[in-house]
């Protein structure tokens, strides 16, 4: 085996003479001759018998060179520099197929490296497949949940799944209390959850049956991140002590680098669910405490079948809700990959159809600029393969080029989409999960790489493929047969890819529409020189509402005499933000006389506590009565503002101001409230959402009034009018806070980030479909007018013979405009009732247009038909400019 | 040519092997005497003889002198090297148990 390599290798590098070869083969043909001679034939005979007998020399001298290792290669190479002459002989072609493949490729594989990692990417657990996440939604709260008592009968009594497990519904912000302090944020799950998940600590240990009792051990999972920011990946961190909310925690375990949250929420420490089955039983008003519950279904069981199973299920624990709620709630089944995604997935798919339809036009590009090539190069594969060039060896070649110009095409693509990446990522809102982890996908340059040359192979080889015919040799026929089938190819890829670039542009003007009503929608509030301070307080250190109040207190005391501070106000969270707690039920409002409702109408109120500067620091007019002021602030009263909305919906015709309300639903003990005022209405809903009805608590200077519904009770707003620029301002908050409590984060924000910030998804995603569909339009441009200048090429003898004839140059000026008018007219018609249909889908995703937007529609369609004449139009006056003369003689 | 165009590239480099196995030859010897040998059945196609040589000697299995002919001609001599004549037994093997198969399923059949 060796010496064979040897030998190779040695033939490879020392070729025998060229003469060699030769000289043997004249010697057998003489041998033959004289032996010939020797039978009785004359001297030429003898020659010719033996020229016979051996048959052809050229290809006997032909085959023994081709054995020669290395012959590839050579050939390779040869082809290689054939090629690279035919590409600088035709460098406009060379460069649209690059650029196509390029532009094709990069933007492409940019947008499914971040679109992978968002649809298709395995979750980071061992049983990701068959993880489910279930519970009941209700309109208050649409992410599923469930009833602690719910919960054990589901468990229960459950069929379809393998195992069920849950978590809280935290995660809460609890304190390292310890040398050096720091907010964390802790979440409790059942002891079940790792191993359901499929997930091992990769070190230590997950917690024991006994540490998940009341009254157990108190341990802790860490994850990687914690261990690797604060223990520095001390393995000696195992069965350590930490301090959380004062209380010594034992470390059992790290979790693994890649472990994610159930529902990506951030979470530094686990702890065991230590819950009493028979007080829990108890609490919540008899419901239990709720749960995030996940469950891993059987091997074989649909999201759907485990769903059907569940609702007898859920069905009977209906029965212990009041019936005016039940109606609202709902069962909810769905992969744990969905509940991950929520409405990030409509947005990837949304780009996965852009991608397609890039690569769409990009594959059209290719094939259609390469079929041109191949047809004006018919007459010389013809020749080549008369002078006896094997199909193979034309093939050969052919694929040399396809590959040659892939590969420059894929390479720039690659840096492009490199690029685009770090575009993406720079742009990118917070809230696109997994995007700090995206990197160029090489699988993705690989695929795409292969449509696109797959599509130019299957055109451009056709013509290797053809039977040379003695006419085109002769040159007689300038548009052979063959040649009108690949037009009309060409014609309709022509029509297709101004179709999809169509409906991409379609769907970009819809999203710049919608975007631009979206930055240009009235707040209600004033935006400019306001800062905010947003500071969640810890349920350890600030465990009484007197200590919440006491640090806001300090706070807003501590700020109001800053630097040219004008206002400042304390809320408990800000427009146009969607309100996290979700908002009351509109019947939990009574008004003094009126009998309570019972019936649920499914409408839902906002409601904020604030200060009674609040109003005046946002610029939000009181319509009506008048605005909280800082005596009542003391007062026993308890007051209310009523949003202009609100007040018309609960008082139609009648004035709101001096009515009595209670706020408290079926709860007749409730305090009474009276309304003072009527405010304008404010953005409440986000900056897409529906606008809500709204009322305004005043937050008195008693305990009772900061009180609240669990976290959401120890996160507050400091609003800020300065008339100082918030970067001097912010870094000053930040001391103020830090004086009072130095172990709290504070986040700082203009009121126009806050704004920014919401827009952030939005803006990506316009972002994105309309840099496809300029990618796309241009493609498709290149594509026309590489056509028709094919188009023109191939007519340039009839068109002298017309004008021989007496056409004017208006007339072929038209001819050719005619030709292109048609093919960009099928393209747009077939494009609009595509994007007719398409367009439905990116619904949910505007603002403010409809989908069928007939503006977006009729400027799409003009901007497109006017690009689309605009490139038919320098090949058709090139046309025109022919000389008929030149033009008949030149075949 | 006509009766031996469709000698099978393997079994071609077999004959050349064994004919070469007996003493060096030049490419023309190597024709004539698979011809005689076989009893005039197996013509070579000569054409294709050259190509195989050339095959043979890159794969190292044969080796190329220039010598002198009966005739004293100036002529190419081929001969086995060591690597060649172990493959040659190793073909020989094969050759020997697939036409034994062969024979096997055409006298069951």
């Amino acid at each position: 085996m060796l010496s064979e390599w040897l030998t190779r290798l040695r033939f490879l590098f020392f070729r025998k003479a060229p003469g060699d070869l030769d000289a043997e083969l004249a010697f057998h043909l003489e041998e033959q001759a004289r032996a010939n001679e020797a039978a009785g034939m004359d001297a030429a005979e003898a020659r010719r018998q033996a020229g016979i007998a051996f048959g052809g020399v050229q290809r006997a001298r032909g085959q023994s060179y081709a054995a020669r290792p290395g012959y590839r290669l050579e050939m390779l190479g040869q082809d290689v520099r054939y090629a690279l002459r035919g590409f600088r002989r035709n460098p406009v072609l060379t460069l649209a197929v690059v650029v196509t493949l390029m532009l094709g490729i990069g933007a492409t594989t940019a947008v499914f490296s971040v679109v992978d990692r968002i649809l298709f990417r395995a979750l980071p657990y061992g049983h990701a497949d068959r993880l489910v996440s279930l519970g009941i939604v209700h309109s208050l709260e649409t992410q599923e949940f469930v009833m602690g008592n719910f919960y054990s009968d589901w468990r229960a009594n459950q069929k379809p799944f393998e195992a069920v497990t849950s978590e809280s519904t935290g995660p809460w912000e609890c304190d390292l209390t310890e040398r050096s302090p720091a907010q964390l944020s802790c979440e409790a799950v059942e002891g079940n959850l790792l191993p359901t998940f499929g997930v091992a600590p990769i070190l230590g240990r997950n917690f024991l049956q006994e540490e998940s009792r009341v009254g157990g051990p108190n341990v802790a999972l860490i994850t990687y991140g914690m261990w690797l920011n604060r223990f520095g990946l001390d393995k000696g961190i195992l069965n350590q002590t930490i301090n959380i909310d004062g209380q010594p925690v034992r470390v059992v375990g790290v979790l693994p680098k890649d472990f994610e949250m159930p529902r990506l929420e951030s979470a530094d420490v686990l702890r065991p669910f230590q819950v009493d089955p028979i007080a829990d039983h108890k609490a919540n008003g008899g419901y239990g405490s709720p749960r995030r519950i996940f469950a891993l279904l059987k091997p074989g069981v649909t999201v759907e079948q485990a769903r059907q199973e569940m609702e007898p299920l859920f069905q009977e624990s209906l029965k212990q809700v009041p019936a005016d709620i039940r109606q609202q709630m709902h069962l909810m089944v769905r992969t744990l990959r969905d509940k991950q995604m929520q409405d990030v997935r409509l947005t990837a798919w949304v780009l996965f159809g852009a991608v397609l339809a890039v690569l769409l036009i990009a594959c059209a590009n290719v094939a259609s600029l390469l079929m041109a090539r191949g047809a004006a190069r018919r007459r010389e594969l013809a020749v080549r393969s008369v002078l006896g060039a094997s199909r193979a060896r034309l093939m050969a070649q052919a694929m040399t080029e396809a590959l040659l110009l892939a590969m420059s095409g894929a390479f720039a693509g690659c840096l492009l989409a490199e690029g685009l990446l770090r575009l993406f990522v720079s742009i990118a809102p917070p809230g696109i999960p997994y995007l700090s982890q995206v990197h160029l996908d090489l699988r993705m340059v690989g695929f795409t790489g292969l449509v696109s040359v797959t599509c130019g192979l299957l055109f451009g080889l056709a013509p290797a493929l053809e039977k040379p015919s003695a006419e085109i040799l002769a040159g007689r026929s300038a548009n052979p047969a063959g040649s009108v089938t690949s037009a009309s190819v060409r014609q309709w890829l022509v029509v297709a890819q101004i179709a999809a670039s169509l409906v991409l542009l379609t769907g970009a003007m819809l999203l710049v529409r919608s975007f631009w009503k979206m930055e240009h929608e009235q707040l209600g509030i004033r935006a400019d020189s306001t800062l905010t301070a947003s500071v969640t307080l810890g349920s350890y250190n600030y465990g009484s509402a007197q200590k919440r109040m006491a640090f806001f207190d300090a706070l807003e005391k501590r700020l109001r005499f800053g630097p040219g501070v004008i206002d400042v106000a304390v809320s408990d969270s800000v427009p146009p933000e969607d309100f996290h707690n979700g908002g009351q039920r509109m019947e939990d409002l009574v008004v003094e006389g009126r009998p309570r409702v019972r019936e649920s109408t499914g409408e839902l109120v906002r409601f904020r506590r604030v200060s009674p500067e609040y109003f005046r620091t946002l610029d939000i007019p009181i319509v009506r009565g008048a605005g909280f002021t800082e005596a009542e602030r003391s007062s026993p009263d308890a007051v209310l503002i009523l949003s202009r909305t609100l007040a018309e919906r609960l008082f139609p015709g009648e004035n709101a101001v001096g009515k009595r309300m209670q706020l408290g639903g079926s709860d007749t003990n409730a305090p009474w409230y009276t309304v003072m005022g009527v405010a304008a209405d404010v953005k409440n809903g986000g900056l897409t959402g529906e606008q809500l009805p709204e009322y305004y608590r005043l937050r008195r200077d008693k305990a009772e009034d900061w009180e609240c519904c669990g976290s959401w009770g120890r996160s507050g707003v400091v609003i800020l009018r300065s008339s100082l620029p918030a970067e001097v301002l912010a870094p000053w908050i930040r001391t103020q806070v830090a004086a009072i409590d130095p172990a709290l984060s504070v986040d700082v924000a203009t009121m126009r980030q806050r704004v920014g910030k919401l827009a952030d998804g939005p803006r990506f995603q316009t972002l994105l479909v309309g840099f496809f569909a300029v990618t796309g339009l241009v493609l498709a441009v290149i594509g026309l007018y590489g056509v028709i200048s094919f188009l023109v090429a191939q007519r340039t003898q009839e068109i002298g013979v017309r004008m021989a004839l007496g056409s004017t140059r208006s007339g072929i000026l038209w001819l050719v405009c005619g030709r292109s008018l048609r093919l960009i007219l099928w393209g747009t018609g077939v494009g609009l009732a595509a994007a007719l249909m398409v367009s439905r889908v990116l619904g949910s995703m505007l603002y403010g247009v409809g989908s069928r937007d007939p503006l977006s529609f009729a400027a799409v369609t003009l901007v497109l038909i006017a690009v689309a004449l605009l490139a038919t139009l320098i090949p058709a006056r090139s046309a025109a400019r022919v000389d008929p003369m030149v033009a008949l003689r030149c075949e | 040519m006509a009766t031996s165009t469709d000698l099978l590239q393997g079994t071609l480099d077999l004959l050349i092997l064994k004919t070469l196995a007996l003493e060096p030859m030049h490419g023309w010897g190597i024709a004539l005497r698979i011809q005689q040998v076989s009893k005039e059945a197996l013509q070579i196609g000569q054409g294709s003889l050259y190509p195989a040589l050339h095959r043979l000697e890159y794969k190292g299995w044969i080796k190329a002198e220039w010598g002198a002919s009966d005739n004293n001609r100036k002529a190419k001599f081929y001969s086995l090297t060591r690597t060649g004549k172990k493959q040659l037994e190793a073909e020989l093997e094969d050759w020997d148990r697939i036409a034994g198969a062969i024979a096997l399923v055409l006298k069951g059949a």
